[in-house]
């Protein structure tokens, strides 16, 4: 609170005439660095396509996959984006029932981050599969051959938890998201009017909308957290249900979600700072608020620190030879450099995030970010690849490095994910207006309680007598 | 697809629950290799390249870790000071060879992880893999502890048998295609054979009818393969088989994580007894002079 | 008698509120609180207190949609892995509870946000032919309050209306 006077969450002065403005203007007229952004992302797919096209056609011994590394940077880089897909949530579905209005500006991108990471990440079973062409057998459907899926595969229940929330976070997404296209609507020509007008399905904000609308965010709110637990829980169970050592592990479920969250804060903060930078959006995407997810990412990287630690220390005490080869391999091993690395990156770095100067400085934190999340794709490898070269059978211990198909998948997918998010900013609000004028007029309301204790303790029963005090929100905008 | 087939299931499954587990196996084929007989000629690994139609990928991607050996013969050396003087550069007793199979798990780790159930259980007790439900997620290899499952990481079929050797392909067994696992099926179609046969003739398998390539071709006789529900059966007099026999000797049952032995005789084991995936390979241990 | 439409914009929420107080204080006679549609940027906080208690199936449906995806997938599951042709469980129970409980879970969840989106749509009356009474005036930053009343209340409620500043009136007769 001692801040307050520099760093606001929001200035509470802001007309919502200025948020309606700035925001519209944020999707028109595309400047030049979203230009050289989309062509790197696209440059990233091409090499995607490129190698996929070439590991389709000769099987998947192009990515160098051989006896006993059948998965690899597929798998790791698979969960990586499931991990990333879990800011959104953390920061509309939790914050939104705890209550916390800061995450107001920034919770649209988060949650457009979600679907767009689920969709990179859905990518990646199919891309590994050996028949990519077959990867629908994955799902229950009647067919004559009298099959179904195994139900007891937890690929079986990644499928089942990956489609239930890609199609809710897209849900969730989507109606948040319909006050502001009805906003769009009303500003929009040409092919976007059109576009608006359809998705905005006849939005006009009256109390009975709004009122079900409300209902309706807070529910699918209420489930998305549940959710968003079980996906990672189920990801983890990929390897916490094998036998194998250094996979079986008792405590991978909420090291997963938390190892999810916090790539997912980590992801937030990069691109925060980035739209912050193309859009000027300095009202908005606030110092205060980046601060606030600062806060929230080092609590989160301490959970995580210390769940991996605790699992060294099971395995330590657990005496399974196996388990502890394959630990002493992680430190030791060739693998070693990229352990230390994710160490560094995941456990030593978030301490910056500690410093208030730091956490105020732009750039630290954009580097600060970007090894978190570098970090935590080396967590996804150390969990992946260490166990397959040094599993039970000595005979299969092996060490292989992915090949150059490998890297330009998993390249392309941060080009696919770069493109969705790039487009999805020009086309669809990346600020939720509406709610930015919540915000604005709920602080302005904390702001004259603050001046004037006498009309905070105004009883909130009559109607003219609470809401807005004198200033209103419409007159001077207009 | 139908109520009755529901039933029949519900009611098998009833069934196993009373009698506590699954019960309806015809056969529960299993194997007991002699690694004192074993002398590491890896015929059984020839023999089965030659049965099973298996890819013969080349030395570049072998050496890649791309073979297709669904037989392996492995070989361990000592430590090269293990010896009397403790000096010698080379080993004392030379390797120590362990020939290892797809090991017919009957809790088997590869089966429950298939997410669309191309590896299951047949009533033979064997694990079968079905290639045309494959569709490469590869996790079953991941979780077998013995990594026994090998991958179409490539197409092989172009390659591996150049015109015309094509022709010496087995008919019976299909030639696996990329993106395919696949692994040691102890040679089910000529178990497969066998049984028509004895149906067709109204008759139980006999002990010895079914030979396995690589149990046929051992030329000391290291790998005896047979149908371990094969009990003695005092109706008929059908003697046990001599697997069972093998296995009973040994005192190395199915169903159990730890063998309790009381002479040192009895050399019966089986590879990673201790995860309980209760293989229905026995192997005897190596005795030597040290 | 015709049925019209009356609009009146206000350029903040304490104008409306006022306005709607009056209302609920009969100013005009045959026009009650419950009449008010309510247009604005955004939900106010106070305005379940300005016009009073007005119910919303959507918790119930959820329920339902909570209620449906547990019996459906836990049946659906179970039926299908009570119909394999070849059984692939190698003495494992043909319908295994911890797999299942996890699948329910999710289809218990994946249901409960269908149904919430789908009563959603159903009871704010989207997908409708938006009213021609419709300022973009709102989606920006005024309130609007709107009737859909016989036209002989049409001159009250106007004066109702203008005593509380209203921006701007905007009427329709329908055909």
């Amino acid at each position: 609170m001692q801040n307050n006077e520099v760093y606001k969450d929001i200035n509470e002065d802001l007309k919502w005439a200025q948020i309606n403005k700035d925001v519209l203007k944020s999707m028109e007229n595309p400047r030049k660095g979203y230009w050289i952004s989309v062509a790197v992302c696209l440059f990233l797919i091409s090499f995607a396509v490129v190698g996929e096209v070439y590991q389709y056609n000769v099987g998947m011994g192009a990515a160098n996959l051989n006896w006993p590394h059948m998965w690899d940077l597929y798998i790791a880089t698979f969960i990586f984006w499931i991990g990333m897909s879990h800011a959104g949530t953390l920061l509309s579905a939790i914050l939104h029932i705890m209550n916390a209005d800061w995450r107001k500006p920034i919770y649209r991108f988060a949650e457009a981050m979600t679907t767009f990471s689920l969709m990179t990440a859905g990518l990646f079973p199919m891309i590994h599969l050996g028949r990519l062409w077959n990867m629908y057998w994955v799902l229950p459907y009647l067919t004559d051959r009298g099959i179904w899926p195994n139900f007891r595969s937890p690929l079986v229940w990644d499928a089942f938890a990956i489609s239930t929330y890609l199609t809710s976070s897209a849900l969730f997404l989507f109606i948040g998201m319909i006050p502001d296209l009805a906003i769009c609507r009303d500003n929009a020509r040409g092919w976007r009017k059109k576009l608006y007008t359809a998705l905005s399905l006849g939005w006009r904000g009256d109390d009975r909308q709004w009122r079900n609308f409300r209902r309706t965010y807070l529910i699918m709110a209420c489930f998305l957290i549940p959710l968003a637990v079980s996906v990672h829980s189920i990801v983890s169970s990929d390897f916490a249900m094998s036998i194998m050592p250094g996979w079986a592990v008792t405590s991978f479920p909420p090291y997963f979600v938390a190892g999810a969250l916090y790539s997912g804060c980590a992801a937030i903060i990069t691109l925060f700072i980035l739209l912050r930078y193309y859009f000027r959006w300095e009202e908005y995407m606030t110092i205060a608020i980046l601060e606030k997810t600062a806060k929230l990412t080092f609590a989160i990287a301490m959970v995580w620190t210390y769940l991996n630690l605790i699992e060294f220390a099971s395995v330590w005490y657990g005496h399974s030879a196996a388990d502890k080869e394959v630990l002493l391999a992680k430190f030791f091993g060739p693998y070693a450099p990229f352990f230390w690395g994710m160490i560094f990156c995941g456990s030593v770095v978030p301490f910056a995030l500690a410093f208030e100067k730091l956490r105020r400085h732009l750039p630290t934190m954009m580097v600060v970010s970007i090894l978190l999340n570098l970090g935590m794709w080396l967590e996804r490898w150390m969990i992946v690849t260490p166990t397959l070269s040094l599993s039970y059978h000595p005979i299969a211990h092996d060490v292989m490095w992915p090949s150059w198909v490998q890297w330009f998948i998993v390249a392309g997918s941060f080009g696919w994910f770069g493109l969705l998010f790039l487009v999805f900013v020009k086309v669809f609000p990346s600020v939720s207006m509406y709610e930015c004028k919540e915000m604005v007029l709920h602080r302005r309301e904390l702001a004259n309680k603050e001046i004037s204790p006498v009309m905070a303790n105004n009883p909130g029963g009559g109607a003219p007598a609470t809401g807005v005090s004198s200033k209103s929100p419409g007159v001077e905008g207009s | 697809m139908s109520l009755s087939n529901l039933i029949d299931d519900w009611s098998r499954y009833r069934k196993g629950r009373e009698e506590g587990g699954f019960h309806d196996y015809e056969h529960m084929w299993g194997m007991s290799i002699d690694l004192n007989k074993c002398i590491g000629c890896n015929a059984c690994s020839v023999a089965c390249y030659a049965e099973n139609n298996l890819a013969v990928v080349g030395k570049e991607k072998f050496e890649k870790g791309q073979g297709m050996h669904w037989l392996r013969v492995e070989r361990y050396w000592d430590e090269p000071d293990l010896g009397e003087e403790r000096t010698s550069e080379f080993q004392q007793h030379g390797a120590s060879f362990l020939p290892m199979m797809c090991q017919q798990c009957n809790a088997a780790t590869c089966e429950p992880v298939c997410p669309v159930a191309a590896t299951y259980h047949t009533p033979d007790g064997l694990n079968a893999q079905v290639y045309n439900r494959c569709i490469g997620s590869r996790y079953c290899s991941n979780n077998c502890p013995f990594r026994l499952r090998y991958f179409n990481f490539w197409s092989y079929y172009e390659d591996s048998w150049p015109a015309p050797l094509q022709m010496q392909l087995n008919p019976d067994i299909s030639v696996r295609d990329m993106g395919v696992m696949e692994k040691c099926t102890f040679c089910v179609q000529r178990i497969r054979t066998v049984k028509d046969t004895a149906r067709m003739e109204d008759r139980k398998v006999r002990d010895g009818e079914v030979q396995t390539a690589c149990s046929q071709t051992c030329p000391t006789g290291a790998i005896e393969f047979g149908d371990m529900l094969g009990m003695y059966d005092p109706e008929t007099g059908v003697a046990e088989t001599r697997v069972t026999k093998m296995w009973r000797k040994h005192q190395v049952e199915l169903g159990k994580t730890k063998q309790n032995k009381q002479t040192p005789e009895m050399r019966g084991y089986r590879v990673f007894e201790f995860l309980n995936t209760d293989p229905c390979v026995m192997y005897l241990d190596r005795v030597r002079e040290v | 008698m015709k049925k019209c439409r009356i609009l009146g914009l206000f350029g903040n929420f304490d104008d409306a509120f006022a306005a709607i107080g009056d209302f609920k204080n009969k100013k005009v006679d045959g026009i009650t609180v419950d009449d008010v549609t309510f247009l604005s940027p955004i939900e106010h906080p106070d305005i379940d207190d300005v016009l009073g208690p007005r119910p919303s199936v959507i918790p119930k449906v959820t329920l339902c949609g909570a209620a449906f995806g547990i019996t459906f997938g836990f049946l659906f599951l179970a039926s299908a892995q009570s119909n394999f042709l070849i059984q692939p469980q190698g003495g494992k129970p043909v319908v295994p509870l911890p797999s299942n409980i996890v699948l329910t879970y999710e289809m218990m969840i994946l249901f409960s946000v269908l149904f919430t989106v789908v009563a959603f749509l159903i009871t704010t009356r989207l997908f409708r032919k938006r009213k021609s009474l419709y300022s973009e005036k709102v989606g920006i930053d005024q309130v609007a309050i709107e009737f859909e009343v016989d036209e002989k209340y049409i001159d009250p409620i106007k004066g109702v209306f203008k005593d509380n500043h209203a921006v701007e009136v905007r009427e329709e007769v329908q055909s």
